[in-house]
Formats: structure tokens, sequence, C-alpha cells
């Protein structure tokens, strides 16, 4: 991948500006609410925020929402993700399947899932069903179209030799094409996670009683922007969580490739 | 030259390759009505202009691509499909990144159902011979040009191929490197005798490797002659080049050459430009 530039970079020195633009931001924040400059009503304030958050925290009232809707975003991402490197797979082995549903999936890949969260609400009820369809909606179609492309876009000469050398069609699978084909994979994985949550937060947020769409949904209707805004951050903090753990399964996986920055 | 006695040899008849171009109604000629009889542990080298056809003979000889028209025999047995005896080595080394050397050559071993302690000694040998031992454990990304190419003659050699294809192995080396590779490569050659056919582009390459050479036409290739090297073995390819009916034979050949060479040059550029 990417070689280290020229001039090293101090990691030190970027860590420091990161937290000083934080910080002047929610000094800024703070300070713009406290002197009446914007009123706190509608963007809240950073303290405030914060004592809401750790109110959440301590009284175990976030868990049981953020427990729900991780649980919607994982099975709903694990399945997702499954099932787009099985059809990506199908459709890279028979050309003609994949000319055959290449209009349908450019066509159903198209369309706003999100517009659709009412139906699946409509068809597969309220409860954890309709967020993980949901999920698996938006999930799919990113891994299925890298798995496609990656495994397009495997050495053909690497392809030969395994040929040459003896390898069965479940040979070429385990030790060509899917090793090949993983870099594609990890890079979407860590692009759809963001869309799981997505998919699991609107559908809670259109139809549920519980889990963190829910959670903000309701702090809205009351015209709560702390509410509202403490849900968000605590979104955040997942998918940052989620993203650091997915980012170390791809550089395990990626031991054989030169270290990248 | 007409010795079958032993197995490994090669016989194409009137080999004819064509390809769709795409997007254009019309068929490119890659090889014309080329015939060439190889004896079974003869090292015979191809060399022509780039975009001769060369690479197409060996993919159609590995059965990579099935052939247009004429007759491809090894040992009299027509090709169809890959071939298990065959052996390629690849203009880029094609070893598996995500593999470690050791796994690299023992991979052709594992797809033939060879069990892991069968397995063991002869990659340990391989490693061994290429030079690589204390290497075993490491990624391709940590090696050098020179050490992948070793690799990759490693993992096609585990298998003892009773003829090995190699399409421009050591075109990506620098000269220090590829003079060595090229004495390992005659050395194993001369104690297995296993049938070779190299395509070069390189002229010197293919007298200090070869017993017999075969100039194609640039494109569509066709042969144009064929030249037996009666250079003594065993060869250096460093000091044959100081041999008295080096020069010679590099001056009579590259007459030949030369022309197809100027053709295929010309017809690059006229590519370039419209």
């Amino acid at each position: 991948m990417a070689t280290s530039g020229a001039k090293k970079v101090s990691w030190a020195e970027i860590r420091f500006w990161r937290i000083l633009l934080l910080v002047s931001f929610l000094a800024l924040w703070e300070v713009a609410t406290r002197w009446g400059w914007v009123d706190k009503f509608f963007v809240s304030q950073p303290t405030v925020l914060a004592g809401q958050l750790w109110e959440w925290i301590r009284s175990g009232f976030i868990f049981r929402h953020l427990l729900v809707t991780m649980k919607e975003t994982i099975i709903g991402f694990l399945l997702g993700t499954l099932l787009g490197v099985a059809i990506g797979f199908l459709f890279a082995h028979g050309q003609k399947l994949a000319h055959i549903f290449d209009p349908l999936m450019v066509a159903l890949n198209a369309m706003p899932r999100v517009v659709l969260a009412p139906l699946f609400i409509l068809w597969f009820g309220l409860g954890l069903l309709s967020k993980v369809v949901m999920v698996i909606s938006l999930v799919f179609f990113v891994v299925f179209f890298s798995t496609f492309t990656g495994l397009r876009e495997v050495d053909r000469d690497l392809v030969n030799n395994a040929r040459i050398l003896g390898a069965t069609p479940r040979h070429m699978i385990r030790h060509v094409l899917l090793p090949s084909a993983l870099t594609w994979i990890f890079a979407s994985l860590r692009t759809s996670v963001g869309f799981a949550l997505i998919g699991a937060v609107v559908g809670e947020y259109l139809g549920s009683h519980e889990g963190m769409g829910y959670v903000i949904s309701y702090a809205e209707s009351m015209f709560n922007a702390t509410g509202v805004l403490a849900g968000l951050i605590v979104l955040m903090a997942a998918v940052i969580a989620i993203d650091v753990a997915l980012k170390r399964l791809d550089t395990r996986f990626s031991y054989w490739k030169p270290t990248r920055w | 030259m007409s010795g079958h006695g032993r197995t490994g040899s090669i016989v194409l008849e009137r080999v004819t390759q064509q390809f769709p171009v795409p997007r254009e109604d019309r068929e490119f000629t890659a090889v014309q009505d080329v015939s060439v009889d190889v004896s079974g542990g003869e090292f015979v080298s191809i060399v022509g202009p780039s975009g001769c056809g060369k690479s197409t003979l060996l993919s159609l000889i590995a059965g990579l691509v099935p052939v247009t028209s004429g007759r491809i025999a090894i040992d009299g047995e027509a090709v169809a499909g890959v071939n298990p005896r065959l052996g390629f080595v690849f203009q880029r080394d094609a070893i598996f990144p995500w593999k470690t050397v050791a796994q690299n050559v023992g991979l052709p071993l594992l797809f033939r159902g060879v069990d892991a302690g069968a397995a063991r000694p002869r990659v340990a040998e391989w490693i061994a011979r290429i030079g690589l031992t204390g290497f075993e454990q490491y990624h391709p990304y940590q090696l050098s040009g020179g050490m992948r190419k070793r690799v990759a003659l490693a993992m096609t050699m585990v298998c003892e191929p009773e003829i090995v294809l190699m399409d421009e192995p050591f075109g990506a080396l620098d000269v220090q490197t590829r003079n060595l590779m090229e004495n390992d490569l005659l050395e194993i050659w001369a104690q297995r005798r296993r049938t070779v056919l190299f395509v070069t582009h390189d002229l010197e390459e293919a007298i200090a490797l070869s017993d017999r050479i075969v100039v194609m036409t640039a494109s569509p290739g066709r042969v144009k002659a064929v030249y037996p090297i009666d250079l003594p073995r065993p060869r250096s390819v460093t000091e044959i080049r100081f041999h008295p009916d080096f020069g010679r034979l590099y001056e009579t050949i590259w007459k030949d050459l030369k022309d197809e060479v100027r053709v295929g040059y010309e017809r690059s550029q006229k590519g370039l430009m419209g």
C-alpha cells in the first residue's frame, strides 16, 4: 500500500493538534452557550451533555438500549457480510449468473433502503427482525460488490500458476481467491460497519420501543437537544470501537503485506 | 533431431493461434503455422521480438489456452487442458504473497495430495538448493527480486515436472543476479535432465543456455529458423561468452533476428501513434 512519506510525521505533534482542536471546539461551544450567543435550548451545552451521559451510564439506562442496537447491528452485519461474500463468490465464478443478475443488483443497490424502513417494519414487525433485515440490506451490497471486484482483480498469473501446480477448485478458493479477495472484503467491512449502525438506528428511529434510535427519537419528540446529541455521541463511540476492532482484525489478516502507515 | 527415447518430448504441428480483438469484428493472429520438435531432456530457447507470440506458445503447450488450429502433443499425447507433468515459470514471479517461503515451495505438494510428513524433506531440500535456508518463514515482500524468483523456481521444480516451460523468467533481474540464476538453472537441468522450453528476447542468454534456438518472426509469429548450439557443456553463462564459437553463433543468429526486431519495433511505434 502507501509507502511512508519522505518526511517522517511526528505522532506526538499530531496528537497535540488533534486534542487542541477538540478542546477549543468544546470550549467555544461552552462559552457561546453560557454567554448567550447561542440558545442552549437548540444546541445544548458540553457540560450539560457530559452530565446527561454520566447520568445515563450511572443509572445503566443507556446500556440496555445500546445493547439492543448493537445486537441488531452485529447480527445484521454478520449475516449481510456472509451473504455478500457468498453471493460475490457465486457470481465471480459463474459469469452467466453475473450477467443475468447485473441489472437487478445495480437497481437494488441504487434504491434508497432507508426509505424502505417503514415497509420493513410493516413486514417484519417492531422488533429485532425488521432492523436486522434493514442492516442486511445496507451491508450486503457493499460487501457483495467488493468481493466480486476483489475476485475479478485476482492476479491471473497466480491463478494460472495454481492451476498448473495442480490446485483443485477447493484449493483455488482456499489458497488463492479468498486470501486475495480478503483485502477488498476488509476494506468494505470498515465502510459497511457504519452503514450497519445507520440501518439499525434508522429502523429503531422509525418504529421501535427500545434501542438508541428510539432514545434519540424520544428525545427529539420532547425537543430535548441534549438527549439527541448525547445519543449521537454514544453511537459515535460505538462506531469507533467497532472500527478499531476491525482494523486489528485486518492487520491480523494482512500480515503478509509490507507495513502500511 | 528425432531422439524421442526419453520422456518429455514436445511436438508442435502447424500451430496457429487467433484471439478475437475486443470490440472489433476481427481476429488477431498471434502465432501462425508453428512447427517445432523438442526431444525429451533438450534445452530449447525461443527468441523473437516482443509481441511475436512466444509467450502464447507456452500458454498453449501448458494447456492454459486451447489451440485454434494445429496439434500440440506431449510424448505423443495431444494436449487437452492443464497437464500436471509440466512446470511453468512465469515472467512475473507468480508466488503467493500471503504464504511464507516454505509454504510457497510446499504448495504444489499440498495441491497434489502429498502428506505433510513426506512433503517436509522435499521442501527443505529445495529451499536449500535455492540457497534460502533460514528464510523459510519470510513472506515474499521481505525478499529481493532474485530471491522471489528462486522461490518461484523451487515451487515449479519441487514436483519434479518432466517439462519446464519458462517465460522470460529472468527478464526483471539485474545482470549479476540473472547470471547466477542462469547458472543455477543449468546446474539443475544437468542433474535432472528435464526438457526445458525457454522463452526470451535476449539472444546472449539463449545461446549460453540452449541446445537449440528457435528464431521467430515479428507478429504473427512464425518459425524463421532453427539453430543448433554446439557449444561444450557443462557451461557457465559468464564464461561461455568468451568461447570462440559464441561470437560466430551470435552473429549468424542476430542477422536473422535483427530484421524481425526492427519490424516489431516499427509496428509497435505505429501502434503507439495510431
